[in-house]
Order: C-alpha cells, then structure tokens, then sequence
C-alpha cells in the first residue's frame, strides 16, 4: 500500500525518539564524568549558596553615600559605554562601507575589510582590554577602548549585510543622471539604512553597558570594577548593593533603548 | 442527544448576550444555527462544549455510555472526559501546523489515552491505523504524512472531520467550518458533514443560508440572544429578511455564487 | 561662493549636534580619556603584540585538552540550559499559566538578563568554589534568560485557537504542551539553542579565565607566568575554536533554516 510508505509507523518514531534520548544520555553522562561535573551536587552543596546569601543579605546601601566614587563609577560606566558605541559604530559603519559589495568596487579593499572585521569579532574582550591596559593602563580609558573594539566587531558584519541589502534601483537611478559613486551613498543608500543604524546603535549601547560593568572587573573601570572591589575585600553586602545598582541601571538603559528604538523603527525591534 | 435548557449571559451592564436559549438536537440531525453577527450563535455554540460558562442554564450532553451530564456543571475532569467524545471543527487553520495529517488525527484521542502513556510512548500503531482509516473515510489518506500546514484550508477542514471521526464522538460541533472555504471545498465539507449525523447529532454555526438549506436538516436562528426560529432549513426570502436584518444584502450576494450550479 | 546656498534647512541638526559633542566631551573627560596617551601607548601595546610573536609551537599539544573542556563546559551548560530555559519559557507564556507566576517568572527571567555572566560566576566561584561548576552553572542560567525570554513571546504568539481545538477534544493541559506548542516552537528553539552556544563558547573562554577551568585558564595562567609565547599559543586555540564553532553553527542553521521552510 502506498499510502503506509509516506508515513512512518508511531512505533518505529518511539524508537527513533528512545535512541536519541539514550544516545544523548550518554553523552551528557560522560562528558559530566569527563568534567567532574555532578549536576546533583548543586543540590547536596546549597548550603554553600545559603551561607554565601547570608553573608550578602541585607544590602548595604551606605556604600553609595559613603564612598562618593561609586556614582561617579555609575557615570564612568555610562560614559565607557556611550563612547564606544559611538567611536566603536562609526568606525563600524565606515569599515563596512569599505567591505560591502555595492558600495567598495575594489575587491581586495573589501577582502581586507571583511578579514578586519572577522579578526575583530573573534578576538576575546579579554585580550583586548590586557592588550589596552598595557598601553594606556587600567580604568575606563582602556575600558571604553576595548568597547570600541568589541563594538565594531560585533556589528561591523551586521552594518555590511545593512548595506548589501540595500535595494539598488534608487542608487541606478542616480548614477543614470550622472552622479558620483560618494553621492549615490549619500543619497541612496544612507536614507534607507539610516533608521536600522540608529535603531543597531541604540541597541549596541544596552549590549555595551552589561559588557562596560563586565569590563570593570578586569580592570576597566566603572562600576564592575568598583564590585570587584568590593569582592575582593568580603565586603558582600556592598557587593549586592552594587549588583542591585547595576539591575537597574541595565533595566533603565535597556528600557529607554526599547523606546527610543520602537519609536524609530515602528513595531518591528531589529535583532 | 444534546438538550440545551434555557442559556443566559448578561453583560455587566445588563446588556442580555444570550437570553434563554433553549433547543434539543436528536441523532439523525443536522442542525445549522443561523443568525446576524452578534446574536449570540458562537457564544452558544461555545457553550455547548465548556469554552464558555453562562451565567444560567443547562447543557446535557450524552457520553458513550449514555450517562448524561450537565457541561455547565461539571469539574474539570468530568468536562475532559466528556470532550473526549465531542468532535469539533473550528474555522480556518486550528490544527497544529508543524505535525502530519495522521498526527493530527490521532491528537483526536489524546482525553482517551492515558496522559503519561501518550507523552512517554506517544500512539500506539493500531491506533495509527484506525486514524488512516478516518483519513480514507475523508478521502485524503495520501495526505496521511503531509505537514497539515501544507495542506490547503479545505483538506485542512478534512482532516479535522477525520480527527472527529476518530473520537467516536457522541455529539459533533462546528463553528463556522466553511466560512474561509471556496465553494467547491465548502460543498465537499458540507457533504462529508452531512453523514456523520445519521449516528450522533450535529450542530453548527454558518453564515451560509443557502449551504444550510441544501444540507442540514433543520435550522436555527438567533437573533439578539434569543431563539428566533426554529424549523425547516428552507428559509424563505421574507424569512430571512427577518432574521439578517440589513446584513441580508451580504447573503443575497453569496446566493448568487452558489445557486446556478445546482 | 555660498551665497546661493540655503543653510537654513540644516538649522534643525544644530542642537542635536551641540548636545551631542557636549555629552562626548563631558564622557570622554570622565573615562579620563586621553588620545595622545593612546598614541604613545599604542605603540606600547603593538610592540606587546609582537613580542608575543612567535607561539610557542610546543605548547599547542597541551592546549588540545583544555580547549575541548571549554568546549564541553560550553555545550553541557548550553544544554542544561535550553532544557531548564522551555520549561520556565512555558511558565512565562501568559497562554499557558495564570498572570502571577507568568509575570513573576518573566521578573526573574529579567533579572537574569541584566547580571553580566562575570558577575554570576564570581558569585558562584565565591559559593561553589574553582572548578568547572560555577561555570556550568552561569552558562545555564545565561540561556535561561536569553532561550527562556525569547522563546516565552513565541509561546504567547501562537494561534489560541489551535491549542482551543486541542482542548476542545480532551487533551489536558500537559497535552497541549507536547502535542501542540514544542512541535510549532521547535524551529525556534533550534535556532535559538545554536545561537545561544555561539556566545557560550566565548563565554567558556572569559569565565575559564576567571578560574571556570579550560583554555581560558590555560591563557590567564600563562599570562601570569608572563610565557608570553604560550599565552599566544592559548589566542591562537581560542581564535581556532571560536571560528571552528561559528562556521558549524552558522551551517547547521542555515540547513535547518532549508528544511524548515520546504518540508
């Protein structure tokens, strides 16, 4: 019968279904074993998170009124983040002009451009901010470098494919009337990319702030590294007044970078 | 059988949504409910098999044993067991588009199947072969392992009527199944419809007088929450004036579309 | 010559501009940046880069090993993730549960996302100690929050008439779930989970060095030990590891993205 060959018989899917789960199961098991990972463990060991919660509960919000550096460290962050998506996404939006097909005619400029971006995206913050710490030393300076880094490797691919989708038959119809390649960009393919570049550059800014205070703890200033800090002394319950801190300034930012983005954008929120 | 006494629902500011319906279906019938938007037929309809609570009233509903229960009453379990043997139609898509045809089938018997059984196991191969058998009584058994998002909306509506086919149900409900269907595939839904209620009672909601009047064998009109007719599904012009008010301009059209091709 | 010119229409950029420059000015004095620093210091930091020239070509037997532990600290945490991340992504769909537990969990879900994982694994180390737990476990709870959110507003934007006609034949609520939401999700969540694993490996990288264990540790241990060279070996891994991962992932979801559309 024809008909039973197009569909598969309830029995042998429950077999397909048990196979991959023991396979999985397997899998999982020993690579748990490999790592010396025992998932129950979390639970027979919570002791440790209570003892550690104890030690962290109540907050102490003193800590914002004392040590008057710690709104100044809010600012710092703020700022760490503010300048690198700024320098970070334009230098983005440039070095995606050279790569993209339909605005860089030369291939080995877009080649090189492409490599750029790819070594930018793949090389860890971690090594970066090492690398800037040495040059110019620890704080938000070499924080907001390695922001600028992190920023046009994470959106210099995303700001080339913008480009690429462009649609050409505005750019054609200004080259037909005699126009120069700069003047197509600046005409055609500036205004249809310009709400998705400021809408990608509000968001950069929420990605950046989590990525400025994860910053600070190796040395990159701002509030991360006032936490670490705090850590580094047992002074937890400073330590979870700044994290409670950190909550709502990445919930404020992420709110206002909602907002200002829908308002852009319409109702549609990129990425 | 299914006995509907007296159904009720005001609105907070008094407005009457339904206003004592009240109707009995036996098997052998095929009953379509009419009426202008807003009258109360999907409210009703819902009410039929627990989507909606009234405010008062009764629906009694035979289960395959014959033991009758009140929808509006019972608790949880009592209601899953019932829907068990209520076989529904929705309109437009409503079956799970990224499962076949047979799957979607055979989801027909999930109240019946024992919860960890079917979410452990999953279905059972004779019961596979049942739900092919309701996919040939629709004539679409080579659709059988098709996604049912690939299907058209009116095989859709086919393997829906497998899926109630499947349940052995006691009472069949449809709302509004040929409202999103072209002609043809609503006079083939219609006349796959028109069987089952040699066995059970049938009861749907239509905006299609003139479907209602070849194929059901009996009408009822709502009209602002009350039963307004109830009787031979040949509606006569005047008659139906009476119940679609202004809308009925909206119906004559479609009359057109359908009449010549007797 | 710009006589003819009408700047007027330019006027409604000024403020924004001035606004603008004046906020870069007042951060970049607060970040104390300073560009002729950078400058001199560039030279410093280039030079670094070259003295770590050339890899230690004998170290890159030893990195295999704790390449692949961050690979598998990355998948295991990926996994454990993904499958905790359905379950709270279905307690935080308003279609599946009542107002209070979606909008609780959705709070927790949000307080997740707004931790940065550095955070989340100090913590951890300072509970659990060193090792590959605290990583495991900060790599979980980061899918959580990113699976879990982004999956939750596909639940809720799934057609309620479907899981209505579910309902309406009997299935319980459990049913409903298995038989009508994970199949509609599952192209999804597949997307989301390859996604997801993309970021975990770098993450596998930052948290190792903090002390999660794997070629993170490998580099920050090497740093330490100022091996320059070996430390550069442990780039090279890392850089090898996080395109390895990201050509995969991006082929795999392409492929899914094929067969998702046709089949």
């Amino acid at each position: 019968m024809s008909i039973a060959d197009s569909i598969t018989l309830p029995s042998k899917k429950y077999k397909q279904r048990a196979t991959i789960f023991s396979v999985s199961a397997v899998v999982i098991s020993l690579t748990c074993i490999y790592m010396g990972f025992n998932p129950i463990s979390f639970f027979t060991e919570f002791h440790y998170v209570r003892d550690l919660l104890g030690e962290m509960f109540p907050p102490n919000y003193h800590v914002i009124t004392d040590d008057s550096s710690i709104p100044f460290s809010i600012l710092q962050t703020l700022s760490m983040a503010f300048l690198g998506t700024l320098y970070g996404g334009a230098i983005a939006v440039v070095i995606a002009f050279l790569a993209a097909l339909n605005t860089m005619p030369y291939r080995i400029i877009r080649v090189l451009s492409s490599i750029t971006l790819s070594l930018l995206r793949v090389v860890p913050n971690l090594v970066v901010i090492l690398i800037f710490v040495i040059a110019v030393g620890p704080g938000a300076f070499a924080g907001m470098l390695t922001l600028v880094i992190s920023t046009i490797g994470t959106f210099g691919k995303l700001f080339r494919e913008i480009i690429e989708n462009c649609e050409s038959p505005p750019g054609e119809a200004i080259y037909s009337v005699g126009a120069s390649r700069v003047q197509v960009i600046k005409f055609s393919i500036i205004p249809q990319i310009l709400p998705s570049l400021i809408a990608n550059f509000l968001y950069a800014f929420d990605v950046n702030i989590r990525t400025a205070i994860g910053l600070g703890i190796f040395g990159g200033g701002g509030i991360g590294f006032a936490l670490q800090m705090a850590k580094s002394v047992m002074h937890f319950k400073d330590v979870t007044a700044l994290i409670s801190l950190i909550i709502v300034l990445v919930f404020l930012v992420e709110k206002i970078s909602d907002y200002l983005r829908r308002k852009i954008l319409g109702e549609g929120k990129l990425k | 059988m299914i006995e509907v006494k007296n159904l009720t629902k005001v609105l907070p500011n008094g407005r009457k949504l339904l206003d004592g319906i009240s109707f009995k279906v036996k098997k052998g019938e095929f009953v379509g409910i009419l009426g202008p938007s807003g009258a109360g037929k999907t409210l009703t309809l819902r009410c039929l098999n627990g989507l909606l609570k009234p405010d008062s009233g009764e629906v009694i509903i035979d289960d395959e044993l014959g033991i009758k229960h009140d929808i509006c009453k019972v608790n949880k379990r009592e209601l899953r067991h019932i829907r068990q043997r209520i076989g529904v139609i929705f309109q437009g898509y409503h079956l799970v588009k990224r499962l076949t045809a047979l799957e979607n089938v055979m989801i027909g018997r999930l109240g019946q199947i024992n919860t960890f059984r079917s979410i452990i196991y999953g279905f059972t191969d004779e019961e596979a072969a049942e739900a092919l058998k309701a996919l040939e009584q629709v004539k679409i058994a080579d659709l059988a392992g098709s996604k049912t998002g690939n299907l058209s909306g009116g095989e859709m509506q086919r393997v829906a009527i497998a899926r109630a086919i499947f349940q052995s149900p006691t009472l069949l409900i449809a709302d509004e199944p040929i409202s999103n269907l072209d002609p043809s595939n609503a006079k083939t839904i219609m006349k796959l419809i028109r069987p089952l209620s040699e066995k059970i009672p049938v009861v749907g909601v239509f905006h299609q007088p003139e479907m209602t009047a070849r194929y059901c064998s009996r009408v009822i009109a709502i009209k602002d929450g009350k039963v307004f007719y109830d009787g031979d599904p040949k509606l006569s012009n005047k008659k139906l004036a009476e119940i679609y008010g202004d809308e009925l301009n909206l119906i004559e059209e479609r009359e057109h579309m359908y009449m010549p091709n007797n | 010559m710009f006589k003819g010119y009408n700047l007027k229409r330019y006027r409604k950029y000024v403020l924004p501009l001035v606004i603008l420059i004046l906020v870069t000015e007042g951060a970049s004095i607060v970040c104390k940046a300073d560009f002729t620093s950078l400058e001199q210091g560039l030279l410093k930091g280039v030079s670094f880069i070259g003295f770590m020239f050339p890899p230690d070509w004998s170290a890159f037997g030893e990195m295999v090993q704790p390449a692949f532990q961050s690979i598998v600290i990355a998948f295991l945490g990926t996994v454990f993730g993904t499958l905790l991340a359905i379950v709270f992504a279905l307690f935080a769909a308003s279609n599946i549960t009542n107002k209070w537990v979606r909008n609780i969990t959705r709070f927790f879900i949000g307080l997740e996302r707004s931790l940065p994982e550095i955070i989340i694994v100090l913590l951890l180390i300072a509970a659990f100690g060193l090792g590959p737990m605290a990583g495991i476990l900060t790599l979980t709870l980061g899918c959580i929050g990113m699976i879990g959110k982004l999956l939750a507003d596909v639940i809720e934007e799934l057609d309620p008439v479907m899981m209505e006609s579910m309902a309406s034949v009997g299935a319980n609520k459990l049913q409903v779930i298995i038989f009508g939401v994970l199949p509609q999700i599952m192209p999804n969540l597949i997307s989301y989970t390859l996604f997801r694993f993309e970021i975990n490996i770098r993450l596998s990288v930052i948290l190792g060095a903090v002390g999660a264990g794997g070629i993170g540790y490998e580099l920050d241990y090497s740093f330490g030990m100022l091996q320059y060279h070996r430390a550069f070996t442990a780039l090279l891994v890392i850089i090898a590891m996080i395109f390895g991962t990201e050509h995969l992932s991006q082929r795999l979801r392409n492929k899914i993205k094929m067969e998702g559309a046709l089949k």
